[in-house]
């Protein structure tokens, strides 16, 4: 036991020693060595360091990427007057962990603080000179890209980087949100209307293509029907012409006969008769064909 | 540090899963113990004691009771180096603060404390964040939801980003709240892709597109910010107008469908129409083809007959021609009602209701049909009329009464 005490309070003070005068270094951090107030050393490789116990003491910063969320959006104007609600984020490290220090005191709020209003005044200024499609649509990265780029100039003398600086929101102030949506719900009505009235042309179009097509058939069947109707009658022409141009006159004898037997069928016919002519030349004398003859003139 | 302590629970636990490895763990920790007094020897104060220590004191161990306490302290911290690596996670160890390497799923050992420490990250774990909305895409959270596009519209857009852990050394140590800074991306390059697409793309066509050119520009921040996350997937849970239009939208939704419906009844008009006028037209063109067939027929029919006739009438001329008039006077005749009027005898006037006796001829006709024709014979000598008047009702007349006979007498002129 006696040899074991000394071995014992030689392991305390080693120990006692050891954290005095070691520090380590995160993968996450930046280390500045003081001694008395004076920066002496800025670590940004992690890993274990000694000191000179209590005259030196060491601060650690954070060697990450840090997220700047601004807390309300900006309201912005643009170029043709309109405002914007504008939400940005930036994403920010500490490069010169020493410029850090000396300019904001390691504070890591004031740090924040002094990136805000950069970026914001950078921001407003880029989008103060666009219009809002500009700044919705085509000219949005480049505005996020001019700004990191003024603002990293600017934060380089803080000893940070600006990583990034991103729209996280660009929309209308809900003051002004009344006439879009009025617009686009007067854009749907006449879509709608189009559609519609669209609808009822074809319709229209349709119907009236089909009465084409229909009087266009019937006139088409109409002269057909009629060129072979008189095809017909040709024909029959042709043949009567033959049959009866053999004997005219007998033709018109004998179709005149026709024409008397077809004329006078029925009943209520009424005729006059005078009995001197040829048919009643037998009627009152049965032998005088003459006094007949004489009769019907 | 304080992730080191779960990790002290666990040895025991360290050390009874591991017999299958013991032997490479062993390995390991000589390697690592010869590595770190290789590098380090002036940091190693601690190691030394521990380490030296050990290796001094054992072949004295029966001599002193307070070489085995120190042989157990040094075993027991030795032993706290031992840690398990769950399925779906890695292992990230850093020596004095510095990042050595990654481990994979299994038991594990490090340098104790002091010198070595562990993280574990959930690695292949998904995790989700949801923007626009909270659980639920009815949940919604306007401020985040509602975007411009490019033609000034705003649409409502909900969706949810799925990532995981592609880097654990990255995802530790590069960026601050890596999981806040992809709900931050997500939203500006949803906000960036919609404000470049018009809204009609965005609310139908291009919903799949603007998916995926969401998460390629995320994944292009993430990577250039070195976060070590590997965004999975970008689903769109829901685009649509805001609530505010969402009426009129709807109904040119509906428009659509009535052009739609417009057409159809158009198309039904013709579909009707058309094979009609097809049906009548070819009605038309039979009952043409029907009645040239008929004249054709008839023509032929006549033409026969009349040449048989002329065939007969050519060998006997003029009997042929009185038998025919004959006939068909008869047939005349025997058809019709008649009034005989002998001009010669009456010279003076003669009265011929015709219009009575076409009256009366008519109605007896109707009444008996199957009586002779009525004969009504009109004579102007009186002698004779009562012989030839019929004892029917039909009237006879005494011509000389009437003044209006003279009328009469022209008509029987005209009529012959």
């Amino acid at each position: 036991m006696k040899a074991t005490m000394p071995i014992l309070a030689l392991v305390v003070a080693a120990l006692l020693v050891a954290s005095q005068s070691l520090y380590t270094v995160d993968q996450r951090q930046y280390a500045i060595r003081f001694q008395l107030g004076e920066i002496i050393e800025t670590q940004a490789q992690a890993g274990l360091y000694t000191k000179v116990p209590l005259m030196q003491n060491i601060k650690y910063y954070d060697k990450r990427v840090l997220l700047l969320d601004n807390a309300e959006p900006d309201r912005i104007t643009t170029s043709e007057k309109k405002p914007l609600l504008v939400d940005f984020f930036v994403l920010w490290r500490i490069v010169d962990v020493k410029q850090y220090y000396i300019s904001v005191q390691g504070d890591e709020e004031a740090a924040r603080r002094r990136l805000s209003q950069t970026v914001r005044s950078n921001l407003a200024e880029e989008i103060n000179k666009r219009t809002v499609h500009d700044a919705i649509s085509a000219e949005r990265d480049k505005i996020m890209h001019t700004t990191r780029l003024k603002a990293d100039t600017d934060a380089k003398t803080i000893g940070v980087e600006i990583v990034d600086v991103r729209l996280r929101r660009v929309e209308l102030p809900p003051d002004v949100t009344g006439p879009v949506y009025a617009r686009m719900e007067s854009e749907r009505r006449r879509v709608a209307n189009e559609l519609r009235s669209e609808g009822q042309a074809e319709s229209e179009k349709i119907r009236a293509d089909a009465d084409r097509q229909r009087v266009v058939i019937l006139a088409d069947a109409y002269r057909e029907s009629q060129k072979t109707k008189g095809d017909g009658d040709a024909r029959a022409s042709a043949i009567y012409a033959q049959a009866y141009g053999v004997n005219p006159e007998f033709y018109a004898f004998y179709r005149s006969l026709e024409a008397y037997k077809g004329t006078f069928r029925n009943k209520g016919d009424m005729m006059v008769l005078d009995p001197s002519s040829e048919f009643f030349r037998y009627f009152k004398n049965s032998g005088g064909a003459a006094a007949a003859k004489g009769a019907g003139k | 540090m304080s992730l080191n302590d779960p990790q002290w629970g666990k040895r025991g636990g360290g050390g009874s899963g591991g017999p299958p490895d013991l032997d490479e763990i062993w390995r390991n920790v000589n390697r690592k113990i010869n590595d770190l007094f290789g590098r380090k020897p002036g940091g190693s104060g601690d190691g030394d004691q521990g380490g030296g220590g050990g290796g001094l004191r054992a072949p004295q161990l029966p001599l002193s009771g307070v070489g085995i306490l120190v042989a157990l302290v040094v075993l027991v911290w030795l032993a706290s180096g031992f840690y398990i690596v769950d399925e779906g996670r890695r292992g990230v160890v850093t020596r004095f603060g510095k990042y050595t390497e990654t481990t994979l799923p299994g038991p594990r050992w490090h340098l104790p404390f002091p010198v070595e420490t562990a993280e574990l990250v959930d690695f292949s774990q998904v995790k989700t964040i949801e923007i626009g909305y909270r659980n639920s895409p009815k949940n919604k959270v306007d401020k985040e939801a509602l975007m411009l596009t490019d033609d000034e519209n705003i649409i409502d857009i909900q969706f949810a980003v799925q990532y995981n852990i592609k880097s654990a050394e990255d995802y530790l140590f590069t960026v601050r709240k890596p999981d806040l800074i992809v709900a931050f991306v997500a939203q500006t390059a949803m906000g960036e892709v919609v404000g470049k697409a018009k809204m009609d793309f965005a609310l139908y066509e291009g919903r799949e597109q603007i998916a995926k050119s969401a998460e390629k520009l995320m994944q292009e921040m993430l990577d250039r910010y070195k976060t070590g996350i590997y965004v999975q997937k970008v689903t769109l849970q829901n685009v649509q107008p805001p609530d505010k239009v969402q009426a009129a939208f709807d109904d040119a939704v509906k428009a659509g469908q009535d052009r739609e419906r417009f057409r159809n009844e158009g198309q039904a008009y013709a579909n009707e129409v058309v094979p009609r006028a097809r049906g009548n037209a070819s009605r038309l063109l039979e009952e043409a083809n029907g009645y040239k067939a008929e004249v054709v027929q008839r023509a032929e029919g006549d033409a026969s007959r009349f040449r048989q006739i002329l065939v007969e009438y050519a060998k006997a001329p003029g009997v042929t021609r009185e038998r025919l008039y004959l006939d068909m006077m008869q047939s005349v005749v025997g058809n019709t009602s008649k009034v005989l009027v002998d001009q010669k005898a009456g010279n003076s006037l003669l009265y011929l209701p015709l219009d009575k006796l076409i009256q009366q001829s008519g109605a007896a006709a109707a009444a008996a049909a199957a009586a002779a024709a009525p004969v009504t014979v009109v004579d102007g000598t009186p002698s004779r009329a009562p012989a030839a008047a019929p004892p029917e009702p039909a009237a006879t007349l005494d011509a000389g009464r009437s003044r209006d006979a003279l009328r009469a007498r022209e008509r029987t002129g005209d009529s012959r």
